[in-house]
């Protein structure tokens, strides 16, 4: 339910929207995947990208539409509001599999009807052997299989679903309307040189885009002729006048620019569905909205044609719209997604490309429009620079103190100057935008999966260092080591036995991105994706074939802090100290800390080493080198783009792992930092939970010392916020000062705030050691939390449910 | 003596603040938020819900420690003769020992961890304890800082001689002074001190032109009357250069704290002074011409 206070702020209109789709149980929508499944069986003899280009073709044309009431933003990705469609081409096995467990799943349940079961175990037989997942596996070594299925490193989602992770050229399709494509492609495909081989190739590519921006039009104006149909069958005046502009709306835009604010808006929504019809892949995101919306705003302003009100108004549909986008998972890969997100990311704020503070008033707009709405949809990233103004900044955190962990911020001062680095042409620098999450790209001029490649599990790479290479979850040894920890005279020979093991691991994650990226280029190339980055068109190449101006790449390592926290704790307790052997730390670590004995060497563990998160350079840079051995080792490799003409074609780091550490964690024994067997790692680059004592300026200057320039694919930080911490206007003022030091100053790529809620504070009391880091401040007084007594905390409980005023 | 190094803090001066906590406090006030901070010497805590009972601290101190207490350990606290040897003994930190001697090297390398967070209006805000009860390091820290132009705060009770106070002057940006009751009696019955002594160290301390704010503590069957904070707040109104007042409502946030300490907390732990019930003395105050805040 809305608050009371809240739903003044909104329309009746967008009070019922929203409500509607947040109401509606997510179900799965079976017509994709039939029409998918008739045109590949029926077109056998035709190369992949026509298969694909007819089968959108069939989806656009037949799929259900409908037009909810008081909708002012059109288009759906499916039959009815959250039901997610069918991909049969990525993977379609787990499926028959999972159905049943479906709706009893512990989060991000879907509902399914018997009939749609039936029909989807029909479909799921038919795709046997001829899904990416079988291919992409057919690709692999035994060994890459093994490591696969050893969960050491994780690419499920990757031959799962489609790529995406991608913002297109939003800017170009509303400058030339979709004719423009047309003739952009007409113009190319007359100059194939069908004598060659490659030319063979590039006709049809031309053929397939043609076909696939026929079916857009095709769809848009399908909801034009409903809108049309719908306003004679009302009686209402006001309605048949909204239902008349959405069919001029369509009837323009399937064809022309846009010409106003409104249509700009329901094009870039159509393209933003369309994406997610064609393909599965997350993180489809809008880019800059703010900025290339804001030319139509301005003049639509100034000619009386537009209010304020209604833009907002537009906007707020637009985002109710994109949460009733749905995507189903296998329940592997929905573990490292939890909540199910589809990261359709709206990046506002930022500069110009002349070094200008970039904010206007449809920033201001879009930062109120999400903050009224609180829903999980779009993800809302502000892009800080140094000269951002207070105004802004204070905006933002009246929307971060609602409490739904938006927006997050990411930061061009570190970020420009480093693409500049890896070769990003100025202008494009300084127009990258948020993809998905925190990870960045320049929209439309870059491949996809900036981040989201593999998944490696650092702390199952650190349990194998210990035991020359052995790996105790598969019983496997895959790559044979330096030698026991008990034969580890010093750290320095157990810092040698990591880089051996860390460098094997690093190339291992790259050989699957490529028996994965050559599955996904062969078998499920994308069309309209590949027609709106550049410079598919003029090389004739989908974006998997090198089309893309850019090509930066990174996969996931998850267990950063865990990492520097064991590293510290042996080499200060066992080292040093000689506190804990090392046959005694093994034992302990076995025995997952076990009976007295057991649990003192875990106390000592975790009460008597440096934690990374406390601004302590012990652990601090160890880490750094520690992680520098990957980062290393990944400069050796490139994409499968290379010389095929993107610039780049590189990999980096990336910590962007969302919820991927309690996945990984329950595939870890017990490791040294203290941290109990199978239970979550920390997340992305943020401290262990419970581990940074310190506060948050320590926090920041911990996670500043990691090699950021490296980490291009993102260094996640959340951290914790008590809503008394900001309710006053001078607090609110303190906090911007400090991330103007983490970003400005210490070059911090990003933070994200979780209020701390009533539940969190209840967790915290009952299990105090996780929480060790939420600290009550008051004037001359601190205490951590966990330490007040008992009724003390149900007090601050209390008080904290009355300040958030759910 | 030091007792807690707190960064970012933001409810003690302007800006984000590193607070130091010194140990030692002249005064008794019944209510203390920090119990921890009067003893001059070592502090022994002890929290006995992250006790796994290791057993290494009566190992360490026979003659004081003994397992046999009903609730977790029995723990003799003033046959303790050197509390050092309890430093660091207890693996899953039930038993801990506050109070640490930190050279003023030590303290400025802590300080200027967070100088980039600083900014225009940050800095260093001592308190304690009573930080004008410190022997002369607290001066040399002061120099120092003043040298590295890192704005200092001090919180103080002024319940010192005047002697102490005067060396901190011209070294101190802002004085943030507790002003407890004016009351001569009940300044003596509830805290063990010398009302009159801070008022006229109050009033001299001005008269030098140091920048200070006045702290009132709001406290419940000690002060939390119209007429005794009208009281204080007429007091402060005849000292010119005073022009702010801050209100701080009464917590209850230390309880805890007395019971790792072995110590009886003796004040009424049940009431709670909501922000609503200061809005007459703020009113009062600015009507008198201050400028005010809550909370600090």
């Amino acid at each position: 339910m809305i608050a009371a206070e809240q739903a003044k702020e909104i329309t009746d209109r967008i009070a019922h929207l929203r409500e509607k789709v947040l109401s509606t149980k997510p179900t799965v929508c079976t017509e994709r995947a039939r029409f998918y499944t008739e045109v590949y069986r029926d077109n056998e003899e035709q190369p992949v990208i026509i298969k694909r280009a007819l089968a959108l073709q069939k989806t656009l044309e037949k799929m259900t539409i409908f037009i909810d009431t008081g909708e002012l933003i059109v288009g759906n990705q499916s039959s009815s509001h959250r039901a997610a469609p069918i991909f049969p081409e990525y993977a379609v096995d787990w499926l028959p599999e999972e159905m049943d467990e479906l709706d009893k799943r512990p989060g991000d349940a879907f509902y399914i009807t018997d009939e749609h079961k039936e029909e989807l175990k029909e479909i799921a037989n038919w795709w046997k052997g001829k899904v990416l997942w079988d291919r992409g596996r057919a690709l692999m070594t035994q060994e890459l299989r093994d490591l696969q299925d050893s969960a050491i490193i994780k690419a499920t989602g990757n031959l799962t679903s489609g790529d995406a992770h991608i913002a297109v050229d939003f800017q170009k399709i509303l400058h030339v309307g979709l004719s423009g494509y047309f003739k952009e492609i007409e113009l190319f495909h007359k100059r194939v040189d069908h004598s060659d081989r490659e030319g063979v190739r590039k006709d049809k590519f031309y053929s397939a885009l043609a076909i696939g921006l026929e079916s857009f039009q095709t769809f848009i104006r399908r909801y034009g002729d409903m809108a049309i149909y719908l306003s004679k069958e009302s009686n209402d005046p006001q309605r048949i006048n909204e239902l008349q502009v959405i069919a001029e709306n369509c009837d323009v835009i399937a064809e022309k620019p846009p010409r106003n604010f409104y249509q700009a808006l329901q094009l870039v929504y159509f393209v933003q569905l369309i994406l997610q019809i064609e393909s599965n892949g997350h993180s489809v995101s809008l880019g800059r909205l703010d900025q290339y919306l804001y030319p139509f705003y301005q003049k639509d302003l100034a000619d009386g044609k537009l209010t304020g009100e209604f833009a907002t108004e537009l906007l707020e549909n637009t985002w109710i719209k994109l949460l009733s986008v749905n995507k189903i998972r296998p329940w592997s890969h929905t573990e490292f997604s939890a909540g199910g997100p589809l990261y359709q990311n709206v990046t506002i704020g930022g500069q110009t490309t002349d070094g200008k503070d970039a904010v206007n008033e449809l920033s201001f707009l879009i930062l109120d429009s999400v903050g009224k709405m609180r829903l999980t949809q779009p993800n809302l990233s502000v892009r800080f620079h140094k000269g951002i103004s207070e105004e802004f900044m204070m905006a933002s955190i009246k929307v971060i103190e609602k409490g739904f962990g938006m927006p997050s911020f990411n930061n061009d001062e570190v970020v420009i100057p480093e693409l500049i680095n890896l070769g990003v042409e100025r202008e494009d620098a300084y127009n990258y935008s948020a993809i998905g999450c925190i990870e960045i790209a320049v929209p439309g001029r870059w491949g996809y999966r900036c981040t989201g490649m593999s998944f490696l599990n650092l702390m199952r790479v650190f349990l194998a260092t210990l035991y020359d290479g052995f790996d105790s979850q598969s019983g496997k040894t895959f790559h044979k080591g330096i030698g026991n920890f008990t034969d580890f005279s010093s750290y320095d020979e157990l810092f040698e036995a990591w880089q051996n093991q860390i460098r094997y691991y690093t190339r291992k994650t790259v050989e699957i991105d490529t028996a994965v990226d050559t599955a996904l280029e062969e078998h499920v190339p994308d069309i309209l994706c590949s027609a709106f980055v550049e410079s598919c068109i003029s090389r004739g190449k989908t974006i998997k074939e090198g089309g893309s101006k850019y090509d930066f790449i990174s996969g996931l390592q998850v267990g950063i802090a865990n990492l520097g926290n064991a590293l510290a704790a042996i080499k200060k307790l066992v080292y040093e100290e000689e506190k804990i052997g090392r046959e005694e730390l093994l034992d302990a670590l076995e025995r997952n800390f076990e009976g007295k004995e057991g649990e003192k060497i875990r106390q000592l563990l975790l009460n008597f080493a440096p934690k990374y998160g406390n601004d302590d350079d012990y652990v601090d840079l160890l880490l750094k080198d520690a992680y520098m051995e990957f980062i290393n080792e990944l400069e050796n490799y490139h994409t499968t783009r290379y010389n095929r003409g993107p610039i780049g074609c590189k990999y980096y780091a990336g910590t962007s792992s969302i919820s991927a550490n309690v996945p990984s964690g329950a595939v870890v024994p017990a490791t040294p930092d203290g941290r109990k067997a199978f239970t979550p790692v920390a997340e992305g680059s943020s401290p262990s939970s419970g581990t940074d004592l310190l506060g948050p300026t320590a926090v920041f200057k911990s996670v500043s010392k990691l090699p950021t320039g490296k980490i291009m694919g993102g260094v996640l930080l959340n951290q914790k916020l008590s809503p008394s911490a900001i309710a006053k206007d001078g607090d609110k003022h303190k906090l911007i000062s400090v991330l103007r030091t983490f970003f400005a100053e210490l070059k911090g790529w990003h933070v994200q705030y979780n209020i701390v809620s009533r539940e969190t504070l209840l967790a915290a009391k009952k299990e105090p050691e996780k929480y060790r880091d939420l600290v009550v401040r008051i004037a001359g007084y601190s205490a951590f939390f966990t330490t007040l007594s008992p009724d003390t905390q149900d007090d601050i409980i209390a008080r904290t449910e009355h300040t958030l005023n759910f | 003596m030091i007792f807690n190094i707190q960064r970012f803090s933001t409810h003690d001066g302007d800006g984000i603040r590193t607070l130091i906590f010194y140990k030692g406090c002249p005064l008794r006030c019944q209510w203390c938020s920090n119990p921890e901070s009067q003893s001059f010497g070592h502090s022994i805590l002890y929290d006995r819900k992250s006790c796994k009972n290791f057993g290494d601290c009566a190992l360490a101190a026979p003659e004081a420690i003994s397992r046999s207490g009903k609730n977790g350990l029995e723990i003799k606290r003033d046959l303790i003769t050197k509390p050092e040897k309890l430093r660091d003994v207890c693996a899953s930190r039930a038993l801990t020992l506050s109070g640490e001697s930190k050279s003023v090297d030590e303290l400025l390398t802590e300080i200027e961890k967070d100088l980039p967070f600083y900014r225009k209006d940050g800095g260093v805000t001592l308190s304690g304890g009573e930080p004008l009860a410190q022997g002369k390091e607290l001066v040399l820290l002061l120099q120092r800082l003043h040298e590295r132009r890192i704005s200092t705060n001090m919180e103080t009770s002024l319940h010192v001689k005047w002697e102490m106070v005067e060396r901190s002057v011209g070294l101190v940006k802002t004085f943030l002074v507790d002003l407890k009751h004016t009351d001569p009696v009940k300044f003596r019955h509830y805290i063990k001190g010398d009302a009159g002594l801070v008022m006229e160290n109050l009033e001299k301390l001005a008269y030098f032109g140091a920048n200070v704010v006045v702290r009132i503590p709001v406290i419940p069957g000690f002060n939390h009357t119209e007429e005794e904070i009208q009281q204080m707040v007429d007091f402060v109104s005849i000292i010119k250069e005073i022009k702010e007042i801050h209100f701080l409502p009464y917590h209850t946030f230390g309880v805890e704290k007395y019971r790792m300490l072995g110590m009886e907390y003796m004040f009424d732990n049940t009431v709670q002074v909501e922000e609503e019930e200061l809005l007459p003395y703020i009113q009062y105050a600015q009507s008198q011409g201050f400028t005010t805040k809550t909370g600090g």
